[in-house]
């Protein structure tokens, strides 16, 4: 189990496609109104109207006739035009998205695989200190990953005020270079830009965990970021997806807190074995003898995640919860101030009214 | 060399005399230095007798009463323990640092006196240190006690003293302070770095050979060491070996090549003679064997003595276990030595298959059963430390010789003599069933007392009888001696009598097992030392090292209030305790009120309306674009 899913590889994941999810939904949304609008006839531009004509809760888009529109066709071939325009539009942004979706996971796969390949011998020697580092590394990641997943249920609206702003004034039509390459570039530097975020944030967790460990999270974590996507663009409302992501939020951040107070662990372990002058195949063991008693809180002659043989159980508890049957000053405080740091940082974020000035809702 | 013979009676070996006399020594406990006996190169600071190492041997007739004027010139107090005599009424000759005495401070002389006619024993025995780890710093050397009329004196024509030992290169205090250290929490032994093997006659020990190399240390030079050690042999004479393991560690096997070997001796109990094909000895166990001389004598034979390298954790590299010295018939001889052996040569020694001569039968069922389990833990301040029956010892803080005779005449509990203590009525019959739960080896002795071996088990835990038999009764003649080898997962009983008033330790012989509280002290008829009080001098030693030499185990003038005994450190107790419930509340709390927080965090942001949050975003974006513009407009003017 441990080998084939890590856990905050799927949670990170997760986060990106849902977040990719959304923003390809807004797009869509976005692109049905530019059909709309450009078959309206003159209309005030979106800009000044926007705020009336929001009034369903999913936010999906209606169909403001506000757009802009230099052509006059006839009514009878507009429903024939619009139809044919948004096919083309559509089929731009999912060829983006595709484009996108593909280069990011080569990269990221090439990423791995080098990773994995050609500096995965670094951490043999004196695992304990890599696991520390890497662990402090994804404690730290999952943290911006964590706050930031707050606040992505107003990512739809930012990214519809984005777009909108991008067509703002623009002449949106299949002659048009600009409106005509928007649709596919947009989302797929949108894609891109989440994967490679993705990849770095996979990236920075799976150090020291092993390369089977990635893919099938990976894979788990994009269909279920898209599905659960897919269904708050098409059913749920934003309560919904407020209490989803507070959910989401919320297990991220215990994974997160585990993981610190785990590379706080294993730096301490790191220091004794040195201290005893052995190799890491000895130190593995429960009781007395097996860690150090200088700043122990609790310690249980049992239920040790790291044990290859009976520690299975434990080690999905420890992923999640992070538990350990070895609890030190260090670990215990550093788990307390992970949380600590969680609500200070979302205090003064509140304090300031800063919705959106941290980065990863969606870039700027 | 100021140690000399008493002008009264010059009891040289095989001498007879039958004048009870004074055998006296004057012992300066001092330092050696440059010393290297075996040949490795590493000179070291030893602990010696009047400067040189090894001290010499003492060679002392029954009759005579052995009276050591050990004085202390080293810079922590010591003493000599005269390893297996009696001490009868005189306890407070044994010299167990913490038990029967202080320790002698530096420039002050302990007189011992061992009144061997009283004791009546008579055979090998040794004396080292008792203090710290002196005797593992070399203060250490064989005693040899003889009977005019010995059992078995006309089996042979003469004899040698075959003294073996362990060798480090570190001293004690340094190897100690690694071994009872929180990086050792396995309590990996300091291993030795070199066995020793070196000979005695009377009371010289005897030089090296003459082709030795003229590389070693001047300081230990008059004495043969290992390869540079031979025994001079003359065909058709049959000569008794008394050898004696004065490490402080490693156990031995000894065998000659080339020759046969009768054990009649051990630990000072002669035995019928016994042919054995090698003898394991553990640190301070004696034996005495009978070598008939070869009468081809084109050849020189190897006598071996190797350590028994499983008891170290980690063999370290380029250790040689085993010391090899030799027979020789003619120094112009090549040496026959027929090692290495096979691994199931390296067979423990069975003590129960010797008889002594002097029969006694093995005393009535005990009045008292003392159980005493060994094991060894990580303890509550990360240590290593070996425990009795869950309990690791400590020296109580007023020798419990001293508390003994204090309280004599009150009928004072058990407690008062602290952890680990058996108080034992006059003359009742003990039994000792000691259990080893270690992993390890261990040769527990007994001060002031020999024991009879009633029964051994080799697992004691076992339901089966052929190997976990039940305790016989009525043997006709079990053997006696006063160290004893118990294996893993082996339990010996041991029984005796406590026909000797005072305190007496019960201990593993190897050095840092006693240091890390592998003992315990039996108690013993008190109420017989009504009257008797230890000598001024004694006490007035404790003062001088600021010891308290009144009170329980604790100091306290009240027997029974033990606060500030000395203890610990104890068992670690794991699982839930108060601390750790509280800290992982603490943790379950933090993160409940983390995610109130994201959640609370999520809702209130949540009640901004869509167009609220539009108008957010524009303000936002709005800002960072005046703000990009003011500063592209500065770049640009600048």
């Amino acid at each position: 189990m441990p080998n084939v899913f890590s856990v905050p590889i799927f949670f990170i994941v997760f986060r990106e496609a849902l977040e990719t999810a959304i923003i390809i939904s807004v797009l869509l949304g976005v692109v049905e109104q530019i059909a709309n609008t450009r078959l309206g006839g003159d209309s005030p531009p979106v800009t000044e109207s926007e705020k009336e004509k929001q009034n369903t809760e999913s936010g999906v888009l209606e169909a403001p006739p506000s757009l802009p529109s230099n052509d006059g066709d006839d009514a009878s071939s507009d429903e024939d035009k619009r139809k044919k325009l948004l096919r083309k539009l559509r089929i731009q942004i999912f060829v983006g998205s595709g484009v996108g979706l593909l280069v990011a996971l080569a990269i990221g796969a090439a990423f791995v695989a080098v990773w994995f390949t050609k500096a995965s011998d670094l951490w043999k020697k004196s695992e304990q200190l890599w696991e520390g580092t890497f662990a402090l590394v994804a404690s730290t990641l999952i943290f911006v990953v964590g706050i930031t997943m707050l606040k992505m249920d107003k990512a739809k609206v930012k990214w519809r005020v984005k777009l909108q702003e991008a067509f703002d004034g623009k002449n949106v039509d299949n002659r048009t270079k600009a409106g005509k390459w928007a649709l596919v570039i947009l989302p797929l530097v949108t894609i891109l830009r989440e994967g490679m975020e993705g990849v770095i944030f996979v990236g920075g967790v799976s150090l020291g965990q092993p390369a089977t460990s990635i893919p099938l999270p990976a894979i788990v974590g994009i269909i279920c970021g898209l599905t659960v996507g897919y269904i708050i663009y098409a059913f749920a409302s934003r309560t919904t997806l407020t209490i989803f992501l507070a959910v989401m939020t919320n297990l991220i951040l215990l994974i997160g807190s585990g993981l610190f107070s785990k590379s706080i662990g294993n730096f301490q372990a790191y220091k004794y074995n040195k201290l005893l002058g052995i190799d890491v195949e000895d130190a593995i063991g429960n009781g007395p003898g097996s860690y150090d008693v200088r700043g122990n809180v609790w310690h249980l002659d049992c239920c040790n995640p790291e044990r290859r043989i009976d520690g299975q159980g434990w080690l999905i508890f420890a992923a999640i919860f992070g538990w350990s049957n070895n609890g030190s000053l260090g670990t215990i405080l550093g788990y307390v101030f992970y949380w600590i740091a969680v609500m200070v940082t979302l205090f003064v974020l509140k304090r300031r009214g800063a919705l959106f000035t941290l980065e990863g809702t969606g870039g700027s | 060399m100021r140690a000399i013979l008493s002008p009264v009676l010059l009891a040289l070996s095989g001498a007879v005399s039958v004048t009870a006399g004074v055998h006296e020594v004057w012992w300066n406990l001092s330092y050696a230095y440059d010393v290297s006996p075996d040949g490795l190169g590493v000179s070291r600071r030893a602990i010696g007798v009047n400067g040189t190492w090894p001290p010499p041997p003492i060679s002392v007739s029954v009759n005579d009463t052995l009276v050591v004027h050990a004085t202390n010139y080293l810079d922590h107090p010591s003493s000599l323990h005269h390893h297996g005599m009696f001490f009868n009424k005189t306890a407070w000759y044994d010299g167990a640092v913490g038990v029967t005495q202080c320790g002698i401070p530096y420039g002050q002389t302990f007189t011992y006196e061992i009144d061997i006619p009283r004791s009546g024993q008579w055979g090998t025995y040794w004396v080292h240190a008792h203090s710290s780890g002196q005797y593992a710093d070399g203060l250490r050397a064989p005693l040899v006690i003889h009977h005019p009329n010995e059992t078995h004196a006309d089996k042979y024509d003469d004899e040698y003293i075959v003294v073996l030992g362990d060798w480090y290169h570190t001293e004690h205090d340094i190897l100690l302070k690694h071994f009872i250290s929180i990086a050792n929490p396995g309590g990996a032994e300091p291993v030795p770095n070199a066995p020793l093997m070196y000979f005695a006659h009377g009371d010289t020990y005897l030089p090296p050979i003459a082709s030795a190399a003229p590389t070693m240390s001047p300081s230990t030079s008059h004495v043969g060491f290992n390869e540079n050690a031979t025994l001079p042999f003359e065909p058709g004479k049959t000569y008794r070996l008394r050898i004696v393991n004065t490490g402080a560690f490693a156990a031995m096997y000894f065998w000659i090549d080339g020759h046969e070997m009768r054990v009649i001796e051990v630990d000072g109990t002669d035995v019928e003679p016994y042919p054995v094909e090698r003898l394991s000895t553990t640190v301070a166990q004696r034996y005495s064997i009978l070598v008939t001389a070869r009468n081809d004598t084109n050849s020189n034979w190897a006598i071996h003595a190797n350590m028994d390298y499983l008891m170290f954790d980690k063999v370290p590299k380029g250790l040689n276990p085993n010391a090899t010295a030799s027979i020789t018939y003619s120094s112009s001889n090549s040496l026959a030595d027929l090692s290495p052996v096979p691994m199931e040569f390296y067979q423990q020694t069975d003590d129960r298959i010797f008889v002594p001569s002097i029969v006694q039968p093995q005393l009535p069922p005990p009045d008292k059963v003392i159980d005493l389990e060994a094991v060894f833990n990580t303890m509550d301040d990360g240590t290593n430390h070996a425990l009795f029956n869950s309990k690791t010892f400590n020296m109580p803080k007023v020798p419990t010789l001293f508390t003994q005779t204090q309280y004599a005449a009150q009928n004072i509990s058990e407690m008062a003599f602290g952890e680990l203590a058996f108080t034992l009525d006059h003359l009742s019959v003990v039994d000792i069933v000691v259990k080893n739960g270690d992993v390890g080896k261990h040769p527990f002795h007994i001060h002031g007392h020999k024991f009879q071996i009633v029964n051994r088990s080799d697992n004691y835990t076992s339901d089966d009888p052929t190997i976990n038999p039940p305790l016989k009764e009525g043997q006709a003649n079990p053997i006696r001696r006063d160290t004893i080898q118990v294996t893993p997962m082996q339990s010996a009983t041991l029984r005796f009598v406590a026909d000797n008033p005072g305190a007496w330790l019960f201990h593993c012989h190897i050095d840092w097992h006693f240091s890390s509280g592998l003992a315990a002290v039996l108690v013993e008829a008190t109420p017989q030392l009504t009257g008797v009080s230890v000598p001024q001098f004694v006490r007035d030693q404790c003062a001088v090292l600021k010891l308290p030499t009144q009170g329980n185990a604790a100091g306290n003038q009240d027997p029974s209030n033990l606060k500030g005994l000395p203890e610990g450190p104890f068992l670690q107790i794991l699982g839930w305790r108060p601390k750790g419930i509280g800290a992982m509340f603490g943790c379950v709390l933090t993160a409940a009120l983390g995610m109130a927080t994201v959640t609370w965090y999520a809702i209130s942001g949540h009640k901004l309306t869509d167009e609220q949050l539009e108008e957010e975003v524009r303000r936002v974006r709005a800002a960072k674009k005046s703000w990009k513009s003011v500063v592209a407009s500065k770049f640009k003017a600048s």
